[in-house]
């Protein structure tokens, strides 16, 4: 492991989940410690996207049984803003556009609800300001995206740096990242990938949500799990993702795979 | 303007079903009141339960106001002087075809309803109505193989009295609107359908409709029941022979759906329309409405509305039982001076319920096509949805194209869209496909058929290919 | 109190309205109270109508100038206001600038009611109201584009029913902003009358705040006339009204104009708070553009009829109608109906309407990232809000409070 003293952030145990009466994970196992980046890799619909959700508390999934800690507490007992204040951060794959609402004061209130969670003081107008415009520089964010609402009109590169920026702005515990190099080109993709890596530090976590290699070529993890019909069918280093890259997800219906879940 | 229009001049094209059967009818004198519906549900045999039913409804239709909301400014009609009744004069209904007035078969045959035993659709259960009477039932032994009752509603009241009480009048009451309320006091005859609980009917079912005379009024009443777990799918057809006279016709359909069932009903429509001038052609004031009774029933209406002088028709859901689901899909074209009047109504009144209204309508001439549409979220509709798209598509700059959804809502859990958008073919486009080899006329037709694409994909396929060939029909003409 | 009891109790017609008066008056004996027989008035609150009819018009000169007032914003550095009261002359102690100047009496009478007349909106009841019983009208002609922004404010008088009327005539390539401000409190009612003409290439940027309070009542109708190239801005915000009721009126007389329209109305309480706007384009390539939004908490009632009339000589016009519905409360009760008559064939119309709560996935991104659901609420409706409020002109949001208009 990375460093001696390693606490366990996230623990998932057989966790089982529905949308519409419709199983979608069928006993996810998963733990992730301090100072730890994993990528979760599978074929669309396998679950993973469905696991992010869960974990920052989306309405319209339904855990049917399993458990999920974070950091000891019970996850999926709390409400999204509560596991978002404790340090629990979903980078989205499509983030929503939000007419009307002023970009820099929905990141003023987002940071302001975190930091009193960890008793620090709430920043001011001013104070916010100049920290933004700080954190900008590890997107390289144009600041006329704040005067804007809240990732309305925003470019698909332009959208997930305004979620790396809130990654930035948050300093969470666990960072789920899901699907950040979807959309990018391989210029934004850099940009995206230098912050989530300037971000990772031996206290936080990173959990990389993504189909490709491309994303791992930037930024490589130390655990890579692939994921197929609800579970998690493999895990090993860097390497199963080039595995992956080289003979394709076909590879994982090789039935000789089947008895290694964890 | 309109002369270089090619597109104008594409979409006029003589009415083929206007032919008369010449046939000795009986016909009983004209103009209403307590006398004549007796007479009437005496010819018929009809139980007493009926003849009251139609009593009470003709003592509410006279305290009744004959609605102008829709501003059609047609001359008013004066109903006393028009036949509540007429038959062919054979006696009426036949034990088998081989029996029925040969020139009765030959009529449906020339409107493409062949009804004898070798010629007929070999998966299309049909009952035919001429003038006030079904004249014939075809398959009837199949169907009843399987438990389905589908015959003439006269030929209901008598063997099947029980369902009839049970159900007539229940969807639509008597005093509904003064059409409803006239049609419950003299209607004449219509089609009965009855599937038992899990039967999925085994064919598609059919009633054609045939005005012949010319000073009759048709009012004829339907009556749909699909038990538990059941389905069915219906399909009607007008006709009616050119007069120079406007000839009423104000048909009730009432549709029940119980639990799980399902019932898709659909309606090809091209009663006479007049002539260019407007003279003549049917008003055609038509109540029909759906009751989804049951959870999870669902109820599909589907129209394809070509005729008519004055068409006032919005086949309705009432989406009562939780998780039902309405559907209206529809296409009107008007030409000429029609004027077309017709949607929906989607009242949501249970939770989760789900409607979709797709309407498409084609004005050309001096025609005025309106869509009006209600879609009405009720206190309990909780995580009920509507989605809504009307579209119109305007052919010449004498035509009129008029949208009015109206749009209420009490739930705060229920969503409610509606997107409409107006569209002419240009003459870009035209030129476009022209410039590919097509034809004018066919480039036209083409362009409309896949306007109102979504709405054919609807039909049952037998009929989605009758449905684009008529407004092609109807498109048809001399391109100048 | 009937209409003609209501009648009786009018003081007798004086003024330069005099004749106007008179008719409306005569009109509304004839008429009587409007009835839900009648499309425009189907979903409406008759009874608020008819109470509306039981306060006095105001019959003398109080004094009402200073009331509340305090708690106004105070004018912007560059802009001009105007108070209007029913009795005093609104000019008096104001200098106008070079460019705004009074219609003489000649002027006036030519131009008074023609607006009316060619939005064909004279026979109707709010007119007729304010007909009988409006005894003085502003009427400016505005020449020249660099102008001072206007403000017109109109203040509460309460337990009364107040008649106020102005005539705006832009001459030709004229530009101007105009806010005008209705403020209501304890049952007061007001009735205003606008007419607005816009020559060839003006541009009007209006901005309408209207802000109830306690059981007050509003009846407005803003008629106006556009010639070709000319462009009017219409945001309208309206809220707290026991009964509240804009009409805009437009017609594009020869085409050829842009017209934009946005409409907020936010009702809470028992409010029942309507707008029905009419546009109607007498010539080509006219362009339309609205938006209308409406917010229904508690057990009100928000009502929105959209027309638009496209008549043959309108080839290529190009409208476009969204009406956008929150409701956010199982008492209240929204009814929206967009209305499109097209008789020309070479158009783009195209209109929608929702009616939904707030989107949960946007209340779940803004959760997501620690934000309550309340606070969460409350900024998603305010950014709804905000999206109209934004437009109005001479920063009009300072009128309304942001946080006070909207309460989860």
């Amino acid at each position: 492991m990375i460093s001696k003293d390693t606490k366990l952030i996230l623990d998932i145990s057989d966790l089982h989940a529905s949308v519409e009466d419709q199983p979608i994970l069928q006993g996810v196992n998963l733990r992730v410690h301090s100072g730890e980046i994993h990528a979760l890799m599978g074929r669309n619909g396998c679950g993973k996207s469905t696991l992010a959700k869960i974990l920052a508390g989306h309405p319209s999934y339904k855990v049917t049984s399993g458990q999920v800690l974070f950091c000891g507490q019970d996850l999926l007992a709390m409400e999204p803003e509560e596991r978002a204040r404790l340090g629990v951060f979903l980078g989205f794959q499509y983030p929503i556009e939000i007419p009307g609402v002023s970009n820099l004061e929905f990141l003023r209130v987002a940071t302001n609800a975190r930091r009193q969670c960890r008793g620090e003081e709430e920043l001011d107008l001013f104070d916010f300001e100049d920290f933004v415009i700080d954190r900008l520089k590890i997107v390289q964010m144009d600041p006329a995206f704040l005067e804007r609402s809240v990732n309305e009109g925003f470019s698909g590169g332009e959208k997930k740096r305004n979620e790396i920026l809130q990654m930035a702005l948050l300093e969470p515990i666990v960072s789920i990242l899901d699907e950040t190099d979807s959309g990018l080109d391989i210029d934004a993709l850099r940009v995206v990938a230098s912050g989530v890596k300037q971000l990772a530090n031996p206290d936080n976590a990173t959990l990389l949500i993504t189909h490709y290699q491309r994303l791992l070529n930037e930024i490589t993890p130390h655990f890579v799990h692939v994921m197929a019909a609800g579970r998690i069918l493999r895990t090993g280093g860097p390497e199963l993702a080039l595995k992956l890259e080289q003979a394709g997800y076909d590879w994982l219906d090789d039935p000789s795979l089947d008895q290694e879940g964890e | 303007m309109s002369s270089q229009n090619p597109v104008q001049e594409v979409v006029s094209q003589p009415y083929k079903y206007g032919f008369i059967t010449d046939i000795e009818t009986e016909k009983i004198d004209k103009g209403i009141n307590e006398d004549v519906i007796r007479l009437i549900s005496s010819k018929k045999e009809e139980p007493k339960f009926l003849l009251e039913f139609r009593l009470r409804a003709y003592r509410q239709w006279l305290k009744m106001k004959e609605p102008d909301w829709a501003k059609f400014g047609y001359k008013s009609i004066d109903y006393q002087d028009i036949i509540y009744y007429a038959a062919p004069k054979k006696d009426q209904k036949k034990a088998s075809l081989d029996e029925v007035d040969p020139k009765l078969l030959e009529t449906f045959d020339k409107l493409g309803i062949p009804l004898s035993e070798q010629k007929r659709l070999s998966n299309v259960a049909v009952d035919a109505v001429f003038d006030s009477v079904s004249i014939a039932t075809t398959y009837k032994e199949k169907l009843a193989e399987s438990g389905v009752i589908f015959c003439s509603i006269g030929e209901a009241v008598n063997e099947y009295p029980d369902l009839v009480e049970k159900y007539l009048g229940t969807v639509v009451p008597s005093n509904d609107n003064f059409f409803a309320a006239l049609n419950s006091a003299v209607f004449s005859d219509g089609s009965f359908v009855f599937i038992p609980k899990d039967v999925q009917c085994p064919m598609e079912l059919s009633s054609y409709f045939r005005i012949n005379s010319g000073d009759i009024g048709q009012f004829e009443r339907t009556l749909i029941i699909a038990e538990e777990r059941s389905s069915v799918s219906y399909l009607e057809g007008c006709t009616a022979p050119m007069f120079d006279t406007n000839t009423l016709h104000a048909a009730v359909v009432e549709l029940v759906a119980l639990d799980d069932s399902s019932i898709k009903y659909s309606t090809v429509q091209n009663w006479y329309s007049g002539n260019e001038e407007g003279i003549g052609g049917i008003y055609n004031f038509v109540t029909k409405r759906g009751h989804c009774r049951g959870d999870r029933s669902k109820i599909s209406w589907s129209q394809v509305e070509t005729g008519s002088a004055i068409t006032w028709k919005y086949p309705s859901c009432v989406l009562q039982g939780q998780d039902s689901v309405g559907e209206f899909y529809s296409v009107a074209l008007t030409n000429n001076l029609q004027k077309a009047d017709t949607g929906t109504k989607m009242l949501h009144v249970g939770p989760r319920t789900r409607s979709t209204i797709v309407s498409k309508g084609i004005s050309a001439g001096n025609s005025t096509n309106s869509y009006r549409g209600l879609v009405q979220m009720g206190p309990k509709a909780k995580g009920a949805r509507n989605y809504s798209q009307c579209d119109s598509m305007l052919i010449g700059d004498q035509a009129a194209a008029n949208t009015y959804p109206y749009i209420r809502s009490q739930q705060t859990e229920a969503n409610i869209e509606h997107e409409a958008s107006t569209c002419r073919i240009s003459e870009d486009q035209l030129f476009y496909l022209q410039s590919r080899g097509v034809g004018q006329e066919e480039a036209v037709s083409m362009m409309v058929s896949g306007f109102c694409r979504d709405v054919f994909n609807q039909l049952p396929m037998e009929f989605a290919a009758e449905a684009d060939k008529l407004l092609a029909l109807k498109l048809e003409g001399s391109v100048g | 109190m009937s209409a003609p009891e209501w009648l009786v109790s009018l003081p007798a017609p004086y003024g330069v309205l005099e004749s106007v008066q008179r008719r409306g008056r005569q009109y509304l004996a004839s008429l009587g109270l409007p009835d839900f027989a009648e499309e425009s008035w189907r979903l409406c609150d008759l009874a608020r109508l008819e109470a509306l009819l039981k306060l006095p018009v105001s019959s003398q000169q109080t004094d009402v100038h200073d009331y509340g007032q305090d708690k106004w914003p105070r004018p912007q550095s560059e802009s001009l206001r105007v108070v209007l009261d029913p009795f005093r002359d609104p000019l008096e102690s104001i200098s106008l600038p070079n460019g705004i100047t009074p219609l003489t009496s000649e002027e006036l009478e030519q131009t008074l009611g023609h607006t009316l007349d060619v939005c064909e909106c004279n026979a109707t009841w709010p007119i007729a109201i304010n007909h009988a019983c409006a005894m003085n009208v502003l009427a400016l002609k505005v020449d020249g584009s660099d102008l001072p922004p206007l403000e017109l404010v109109i203040n509460a008088r309460p337990s009364e029913l107040s008649a106020t009327r102005v005539v705006l005539v832009l001459e030709e390539n004229a530009r101007l902003d105009l806010l005008q401000v209705v403020l209501g409190s304890r049952h007061s009612a007001h009735s205003h009358l606008l007419e607005i003409h816009l020559g060839q290439e003006a541009s009007l940027n209006h901005g309408w705040v209207a802000l109830g309070g306690g059981d007050a009542s509003l009846m407005a109708h803003l008629a106006v006339e556009q010639e070709t190239r000319s462009n009017y801005e219409l945001t309208s915000v309206q809220q707290g009204w026991l009964f509240g009721r804009l009409e805009p009126r437009l017609v594009q007389v020869n085409g050829q104009a842009k017209t934009v329209l946005r409409g907020l109305q936010i009702a809470s309480k028992s409010e029942q708070l309507a707008t029905h706007s009419f546009v109607r384009f007498d010539g080509p390539e006219g362009d339309l553009d609205q938006l209308q939004k409406a917010v229904a908490s508690d057990s009100s009632h928000s009502i929105f009829n959209g027309a638009i009339d496209v008549p043959r000589a309108a080839q290529r016009t190009n409208a476009a109608q969204l009406s956008r519905n929150l409701l956010l409360s199982g008492r209240a009760r929204i009814d929206t109906k967009p209305e499109l008559q097209i008789v020309a064939d070479d158009v783009r119309c195209a209109h929608g309407a929702t009616v939904s709560q707030l989107q949960q996935d946007e209340l779940f991104y803004m959760r997501s990232r620690g934000i309550s659901s309340d606070r969460s609420m409350k900024l998603l409706l305010q950014g709804y809000c905000q999206e109209i409020i934004k437009c109005l002109p001479i920063n009009g949001e300072r009128w309304t409070l942001l946080d006070q208009l909207v309460s989860v």
